[in-house]
């Protein structure tokens, strides 16, 4: 059991908790809304779990709940005067609200702890093994050292988070619901001929990108166990944009396939340490100037699957 | 007899600019009544008007006897008004069936949770709206073409018909036509008369803007003539025809009007 080091494992862990910040932003995207706002909704999800689990010591999936949802009602708050704006207007205004929502959190030292953040968050692994220890677990009984297990169980919490998360929104992509997303995003005013209420929708797909972007930043702090302020960054907000923009925003996979890339490939490439950064930047001008829809689009998942279906196994 | 449609003194300004003034008619259930007049006459933006695309700035429209002027305009979609564009507002990367599927929107009522969990009644419901995009497609003749086609890939002909079945699929009972035939030729033109017709048999009533003379004195029981924002003429095509203020609005005055 080597293989499974904790390491490995947390890099795992973060590619799926970029996958969930990716699908946050498709989402939004889907209606045609661009939302450079998805790490502040990270980190009210974040720091609602942590506090909750700190402070008041409320279990976890609990906590987690409650992050995601206050996420998702600052999303309709902020999603209702965002509706005025739209393109880089609107991406500018979110990315504005992202780090107004930094300052606060910052500044609000009594509540979150300033500038410091929230310590001593409690780690799923950890709990969940304290939990089948009381219970006469030992991960030796699996050859697995204890880090090894606390590792692996939040890498398989975090994957059955990803894929709820990717199952949920790509039924609704093939909806109804998905369907008036589509048709806003495609051309708003033949839309609203159609008889689909735009402003419901925009705020319906703002606020479930929102309440995305905190169910990840409310995983993300019961996984590191730590979070502060600088977690929250307008780069996160970046990355999450970069995320869709390099695997692309068209179909559900894009994003997901682009944040788990992206995320690996800076590790992989550890080894020549300096110029990696270079490399990965590189690659997403790329990507921009030869695929501008990005790697994974509508047409490209359409020929896999039709010859998937040609060469049978 | 009731009308289905009713302009009372409609007007819509913009800034100091008049575009429509004092419109007033109305659309009797059953009726094809054509819309005409010279370009920028204000044709599409008493569509618009209708369709709430903007709110009129004067008067009011009435459907079925209530007053909608001032609803947004998917609720105007609802109670049964639907358009189509004089340059063709289709979702160009969907297919053919989905654009039909979402002109169904407004009819049927799946949200996010039942077409997440896919319940027996959603699937029902998308049946259902698979069903309704077929017999629409066979409609509007569109039944030989792959239905997985992009929208944005059909000829010029087809993106009218699919907009038309698009209009359809929200089952309305007053349909609006912005140029159906512009562009076309005779046998297409032709085409379009024959759907125009079987649309109406199916208990549509239309209102009808197009500049093809020919097919508006065929396809119309009524015409209303506008100019520069002003109705000028109402009635049988035969008598707005004949009409001297039609006749100056199309082509000049007369050389003795002229002098005197």
């Amino acid at each position: 059991m080597e293989w499974l080091n904790p390491y490995h494992l947390q890099v795992a862990s973060f590619m799926l908790i970029n996958a969930i910040l990716g699908v946050s932003i498709y989402v939004t995207l889907s209606t045609g809304q661009l939302s450079l706002g998805n790490a502040g909704f990270m980190s009210i999800g974040a720091y609602t779990a942590a506090l909750l689990s700190t402070q008041h010591h409320v279990p976890i999936p609990v906590g987690i709940l409650a992050g995601s949802l206050l996420a998702g009602m600052s999303g309709i708050l902020v999603g209702i005067p965002a509706l005025r704006l739209s393109g880089v207007y609107l991406a500018i205004a979110t990315l504005g609200f992202g780090e107004v929502l930094r300052a606060v959190l910052i500044n609000w030292d009594s509540l979150t702890g300033g500038a410091v953040g929230v310590a001593a968050i409690p780690q799923m692994g950890r709990v969940i093994l304290a939990w089948a220890g009381d219970r006469g677990f030992s991960p030796r009984s699996l050859g697995l050292q204890n880090n090894q297990f606390i590792s692996l169980t939040v890498f398989l919490v975090l994957l059955l988070g990803t894929v709820l998360t990717v199952v949920f929104f790509l039924r609704l992509s093939r909806s109804r619901v998905g369907r008036a997303y589509a048709a806003i995003r495609l051309d708003e005013s033949a839309a609203s001929a159609a008889g689909i209420p735009i402003t419901y929708y925009k705020v319906l797909a703002f606020s479930q990108g929102a309440l995305l972007s905190g169910f990840a930043g409310a995983l993300f702090a019961h996984s590191t166990s730590y979070v502060s302020p600088g977690d929250f960054t307008y780069h996160r907000a970046v990355e999450i944009l970069v995320f869709a923009v390099f695997g692309g925003s068209e179909h559900i996979f894009g994003p997901v396939f682009g944040a788990a890339f992206l995320t690996v490939v800076p590790e992989a490439l550890r080894s020549i340490s300096d110029y990696r950064y270079i490399l990965y930047g590189l690659l997403l001008v790329l990507v921009v100037i030869y695929r501008p829809q990005g790697v994974i689009d509508p047409a490209l998942l359409r020929r896999l699957r039709r010859s998937g279906r040609e060469t049978p196994a | 007899m009731s009308s289905l449609l009713s302009l009372r003194k409609v007007g819509k300004s913009f800034g100091g600019l008049s575009a429509l003034s004092g419109i007033t008619f109305d659309v009797r259930p059953g009726e094809i009544v054509g819309v005409i007049g010279p370009n920028g006459a204000g044709k599409t933006t008493l569509f618009n008007v209708v369709t709430s695309v903007f709110p009129p700035t004067a008067g009011e429209v009435a459907f079925d006897g209530e007053r909608i002027s001032g609803l947004p305009p998917h609720a105007i979609t609802r109670r049964g008004i639907t358009r189509t564009f004089q340059n063709i507002r289709l979702f160009s990367s969907m297919t053919l069936e989905e654009n039909v599927m979402v002109g169904r929107h407004c009819r049927t009522g799946a949200g996010v949770w039942r077409g997440v969990l896919r319940t027996p009644g959603q699937r029902r419901e998308e049946r259902g709206i698979r069903g309704k995009t077929r017999e629409l497609l066979d409609l509007v003749g569109l039944s030989g073409v792959d239905r997985e086609r992009t929208a944005g890939s059909l000829p010029y002909g087809h993106q009218r018909r699919l907009e038309i079945a698009r209009a359809l699929a929200a089952e309305p009972r007053l349909l609006l036509l912005d140029e159906p035939v512009a562009g076309m030729n005779d046998a297409e033109t032709q085409d379009v008369f024959g759907l125009i017709k079987r649309v109406q048999s199916l208990g549509v009533t239309i209102l009808l803007i197009e500049h093809d003379m020919s097919l508006v004195m065929k396809a119309c029981d009524r015409l209303v003539v506008i100019n520069f924002g002003r109705k000028i003429a109402e009635g049988t095509p035969e008598e707005v025809r004949d009409d001297p203020q039609v006749i100056e609005a199309y082509l000049g005055a007369a050389e003795g009007d002229a002098d005197a």
